[in-house]
C-alpha cells in the first residue's frame, strides 16, 4: 500500500494516529516467526500467518472463508477476504480463539460474524509478531444475541490497526475487551450502531504504552433507537516517552429515548515525559437521557506509594499493584475466566518489564 | 532501640524540627504531646522516610542502624511500623492483598518464608476479631468508604499482623469514639506492650492515655523536646495547656 492512500493527520478523527509507525512498520523486514500457544478453551482455532491461515495448525469448527462485506474506511476497505463466523438462531458455540502472527511488512485480513436471534458467541483474538497487521471486523447481532469478545494486542514491535463496524440489534450485547500491552503502536477504530431498541454495547480496555510507541482508540457509538445503553471504559498507562490516545464518542438519535450512556476514559502517567490524550464526546438530540462521561489524567498517588512502602512493600513493587489496580477493572469485565487470567498476566508481565 | 540526636528536618525549605533528641528503650511506650503544628507528625513522617521530608542535620540510630541511610520499606522490614493520622485510601486494592503484600515483602527482606493465602488469612481473621473489625472488611479496598474510626481500627489490625519492634503512633486517638478509643488502647497494649518492643505514640490529648500508659511523656514545642518526665507530666499538661508547661 502506498503511504499517498492513508488518512492524513490533519483530520481530526486521526489527530493521534501515529502513521508514521504503521508505514515502517508496512516497510518491517522479515522476522523470524513467533510461536504462540492458544489458551486452554475448547472450540475452534485458527492461527494466521501475515493474514493466511495455518490450516495444519488450526482446527476450524464453525468457521468459513470467503469475501466480507467491504467498508469504505480508509484503513478497513484494505481488508476484504477473511473467516466468517455465523450462528445460526437459538445456538451456543463454543470460544473461537484467533492468533495472528506477523512476520514483517504488511497483512489484510477481514472477519465477519453474524449472530441470529438470540445466539450466543465468544471470540478471543491474540495479536503477536512484527510488521503491519490490519484487520477489518464486520459485526451483526439479531435479536437477543450476545458475542463476547477479547483482543490482546502483544505484538513486541510493529503496527496493528483494527476497523470495526457493529450492528447490535433489539436487546442484543455486545462486549468487546481490548488490550494493548505490546510494543507495537496501534490504533483500535470502531463504529457501533445500537440499531434495535434496548441493544446493549460495551467497549473498553486498556492501552499501555512504553518507550516511544503510540497505541489509540477512536470509537463512535451511535445510539440510533430507544432504551440502548452503552459502556466505554478505557484506561491508558502512559511511561517514559510514549503516547495513549483514546477518543470516545456517543452520538444519540432524536428519538433514541432513555439511553444511558457511560464513557470513562482515565489516564495514568507514569513518567512525565509521556502523554495521554482524552478526548470524550457527546452529540445527543434526544432530550431524556442519561449520559454520564468523565475524563481525568493523573499520577500515582504518591500518599498511597508511600502508605505502601511503610509497610514494607519497595516503590516498584507498589507502582505494579496500584498501577494494576488501575486498570484492573476494566479486564475484570472479562467473563470468561480462563481469558480474564491470560490478559492480567499480560497487563503484569507489561507492568514488570516498565516500571 | 531508637536514638534521635540534635535532629533538624525541614519541607520545602522550611524548618520544622530544629534539634530533637530522643532516647526510646526498649520495652518503653513514650508519648509525645504537644500543640498544632509543633512539629509532632513531621517527627513521625521523618522516622518513617516520607519523601519531601528533609533531614538537613543530625543522626537517627534504631538498633544500631543509620535509619536515614534506609529507604522506608527497609526500615518496615527493620521493624518500624507508622500508624498514620491519616490512613490512605487505596481503590482497586484489598485489604487482604495490601497486608498480605506487605507481610511477604518484609518476611523477603529478612529471608524468611512467605505466608500462604490460608496461612495468611487465618492470622488477618483472627487479628480483625480481636480488634473487634468485621472480617468482611478485609475483602473491601484498603480505607476505602472506612469511617475515621474504621480507619484507625485497621491501621491497629495491620500492626497486629506485621508485629513490628517499634510503633510510631500518630494521633491514632482521632476519630475514635469511646468505644473504639478502649478497643484500639486494648490493642496496643496487647501488641506492643513486650519486653522487646516500644512506642513511640503521638498525641494531642490526654484521653488515650488513659487506656495506653506512658513510661515517659515528652512535650514538643516549635519542633523541640521542651520537657520530658513520667505519665504525670501528661495530667499537667491536660490541666494547664500547652502554653504554660510547654515554654
Amino acid at each position: 500500500m502506498s503511504v499517498l492512500e492513508l488518512p492524513s493527520t490533519r483530520a481530526e478523527a486521526w489527530r493521534w494516529a501515529d502513521l508514521g509507525a504503521l508505514s515502517a512498520a508496512a516497510a518491517m523486514a522479515p522476522v523470524v516467526r513467533t510461536e504462540h500457544e492458544f489458551l486452554d478453551l475448547p472450540g475452534a482455532r485458527l492461527l494466521f500467518v501475515d493474514g493466511v491461515l495455518d490450516e495444519a495448525a488450526s482446527t476450524l469448527g464453525a468457521v468459513t472463508f470467503g469475501e466480507v462485506a467491504g467498508s469504505d474506511h480508509a484503513l478497513g476497505r484494505h481488508a476484504r477476504a477473511g473467516w466468517s463466523l455465523r450462528l445460526d438462531s437459538r445456538t451456543a458455540a463454543d470460544p473461537v480463539q484467533i492468533v495472528h502472527v506477523a512476520t514483517g511488512a504488511e497483512n489484510h485480513l477481514a472477519a465477519e460474524i453474524v449472530l441470529a436471534d438470540d445466539a450466543v458467541g465468544e471470540v478471543v483474538e491474540t495479536f503477536v509478531g512484527a510488521g503491519w497487521a490490519n484487520r477489518y471486523t464486520r459485526t451483526t447481532l439479531g435479536r437477543g444475541a450476545r458475542l463476547m469478545r477479547s483482543v490482546r494486542l502483544l505484538q513486541p514491535a510493529g503496527f496493528v490497526s483494527l476497523r470495526e463496524e457493529a450492528d447490535i440489534g433489539e436487546a442484543a450485547s455486545l462486549v468487546t475487551t481490548f488490550l494493548g500491552a505490546g510494543g507495537q503502536g496501534s490504533r483500535i477504530d470502531a463504529q457501533l450502531n445500537l440499531t434495535g431498541e434496548g441493544a446493549f454495547a460495551e467497549y473498553g480496555g486498556a492501552l499501555l504504552t512504553s518507550d516511544t510507541q503510540a497505541q489509540e482508540c477512536a470509537v463512535r457509538v451511535n445510539h440510533a433507537q430507544p432504551n440502548g445503553s452503552s459502556r466505554q471504559v478505557w484506561r491508558a498507562v502512559a511511561a517514559y516517552r510514549s503516547r495513549a490516545s483514546l477518543a470516545a464518542a456517543v452520538e444519540v438519535a432524536r428519538h433514541a429515548q432513555k439511553t444511558d450512556g457511560e464513557q470513562s476514559l482515565r489516564g495514568l502517567l507514569l513518567h512525565r515525559t509521556a502523554t495521554v490524550n482524552l478526548k470524550p464526546e457527546l452529540e445527543i438530540f434526544a432530550d431524556d437521557v442519561k449520559c454520564a462521561h468523565g475524563a481525568t489524567v493523573g499520577e500515582l498517588d504518591q500518599r498511597a506509594l508511600f502508605y505502601m512502602q511503610s509497610r514494607g512493600i519497595p516503590r516498584s513493587r507498589a507502582q505494579a499493584i496500584l498501577t494494576h489496580a488501575f486498570v484492573a477493572d476494566v479486564l475484570e469485565r472479562i467473563g470468561n475466566e480462563t481469558v480474564r487470567a491470560a490478559f492480567e498476566g499480560d497487563a503484569d508481565a507489561w507492568l514488570d518489564a516498565a516500571l | 532501640m531508637l536514638k534521635i540526636e540534635n535532629l533538624h528536618a525541614e519541607i520545602d525549605g522550611k524548618p520544622i524540627l530544629k534539634g530533637l533528641s530522643l532516647t526510646v528503650n526498649a520495652g518503653e511506650i513514650h508519648a509525645i504531646m504537644g500543640p498544632n503544628g509543633a512539629g509532632k507528625s513531621t517527627l513521625g513522617y521523618v522516622l518513617g522516610g516520607r519523601p519531601g521530608y528533609e533531614v538537613t542535620e543530625g543522626s537517627i540510630t534504631f538498633d544500631g542502624q543509620d535509619l536515614l541511610e534506609m529507604e522506608p520499606h527497609e526500615r518496615a522490614a527493620a521493624g518500624v511500623f507508622l500508624g498514620f493520622q491519616y490512613p490512605v485510601e487505596i481503590p482497586g486494592v484489598s485489604n487482604v492483598q495490601f497486608l498480605r503484600e506487605s507481610l511477604n515483602a518484609q518476611r523477603g527482606q529478612r529471608d524468611e518464608k512467605p505466608l500462604s493465602g490460608a496461612e495468611f488469612l487465618k492470622l488477618a481473621r483472627a487479628e480483625a476479631a480481636r480488634l473487634e473489625m468485621d472480617a468482611e472488611m478485609l475483602k473491601r479496598p484498603v480505607n476505602v468508604g472506612f469511617s475515621g474510626g474504621e480507619k484507625k481500627r485497621n491501621e491497629m489490625v495491620q500492626m497486629g499482623i506485621i508485629s513490628p519492634k517499634f510503633a510510631i503512633l500518630d494521633e491514632t486517638d482521632s476519630g475514635l469514639d469511646i468505644d473504639a478509643l478502649r478497643i484500639v488502647g486494648d490493642g496496643i497494649n496487647r501488641i506492643m506492650r513486650q519486653p522487646d518492643k516500644s512506642v513511640l505514640l503521638i498525641t494531642h490529648y490526654q484521653r488515650l492515655l488513659d487506656y495506653v500508659k506512658p513510661d515517659v511523656v515528652h512535650v514538643l514545642a516549635d519542633g523541640r523536646i521542651t520537657r520530658t518526665g513520667g505519665p504525670e507530666l501528661a495530667q499537667q499538661l491536660e490541666r494547664e495547656g500547652y502554653a504554660e508547661v510547654a515554654a
